[in-house]
């Protein structure tokens, strides 16, 4: 107990270790961007909770909650950083195009290495979970219900980036160059990966209260 | 997913049935042992080809497992 007390204490220090290096660490420090540190711990963070989750599946919080809900859990707060991170650094899109930006190229490689390495994190534990059976019906309708949720999101937020680009005078979009409206629709994307974890996740809890 | 107007005995059965565990019961139906817990809360409603495997481990008729609630259905 005490164990898992300290592991949770030391996987949630990382997280927000590297949080703060990704959202409001300096930019270079000797020459290095600090936000490759942050996406590393960040993902042995979310390696470290999800390993040591599926480890210990047959006791503990593992016992009351399914495979895909840990997986949720920990999705959630994974895509929020990176979404907090994108949505931090969305200034520096405001520029030339990403090959001469070399802030906006450091951001969109950070992204792009988060979104790549949670990919990979998540199907690397799925096929080290102890459970035998980790997918039944109930999680193949909660995870169609989330996946109606993100494409309601997404919608929503498609039409409102149209509206808002497509009726807005010139000179009032300024701010919008071509990298920006690229990033937006990043944003849009991580944020309906987001809302899918968090419907799935929601779904889950409520079945369980 | 909130309460369902399906009732089940599952929880009466499995003790009937030597004390058969969640887990053992998820097992025989390819399902997770959560399930089986949401379905005793009666917060899940099986599909029907479910409610025949559950009903089969217990080597019950599914009316003797599953039963429907028209008071719980809100117009029914």
């Amino acid at each position: 107990m005490l164990l898992r007390r300290g592991l949770f204490v030391g996987l949630s220090g990382i997280a927000l270790v590297a949080l703060w290096l990704l959202i409001a660490g300096p930019s270079k420090v000797v020459g290095v961007d600090p936000g490759n540190t942050g996406t590393l711990l960040l993902v042995a963070a979310a390696w470290g909770s999800l390993f040591a989750l599926s480890r210990v599946s047959t006791g503990g919080l593992a016992r009351e909650m399914a495979p895909g809900e840990l997986k949720a859990w920990i999705g959630l707060g994974f895509t929020v950083s990176v979404l907090a991170y994108a949505i931090g650094q969305a200034h520096v899109f405001d520029g030339p195009a990403i090959p001469h930006n070399p802030d906006a190229n450091r951001v969109g490689r950070n992204i792009a290495l988060l979104v790549a390495a949670w990919a990979i994190v998540s199907q690397v534990v799925k096929g080290r979970w102890r459970q035998p059976v980790q997918r039944d019906e109930r999680d193949l309708e909660i995870a169609a219900n989330a996946g109606q949720w993100a494409r309601l999101g997404l919608s929503a937020y498609a039409i409102g980036v149209a509206v808002l680009l497509g009726f807005s005078p010139a000179e009032k979009l300024s701010w919008a160059p071509p990298p920006m409206i690229a990033h937006l629709l990043v944003l849009g994307l991580i944020g309906s990966c987001a809302l899918e974890y968090g419907a799935t996740a929601v779904s889950y809890w409520r079945d369980r209260h | 997913m909130g309460g369902t107007p399906v009732r089940n005995d599952i929880r009466r059965l499995r003790f009937e049935h030597g004390e058969m565990t969640q887990e053992a019961l998820a097992n025989a139906c390819g399902i997770t042992r959560q399930t089986v817990i949401a379905l005793e809360a009666g917060k899940y409603a099986p599909s029907l080809e479910l409610a025949f495997r559950i009903a089969h481990a217990f080597g019950a008729r599914v009316d003797e497992v599953f039963r429907w609630n028209p008071e719980d259905a809100g117009g029914g």
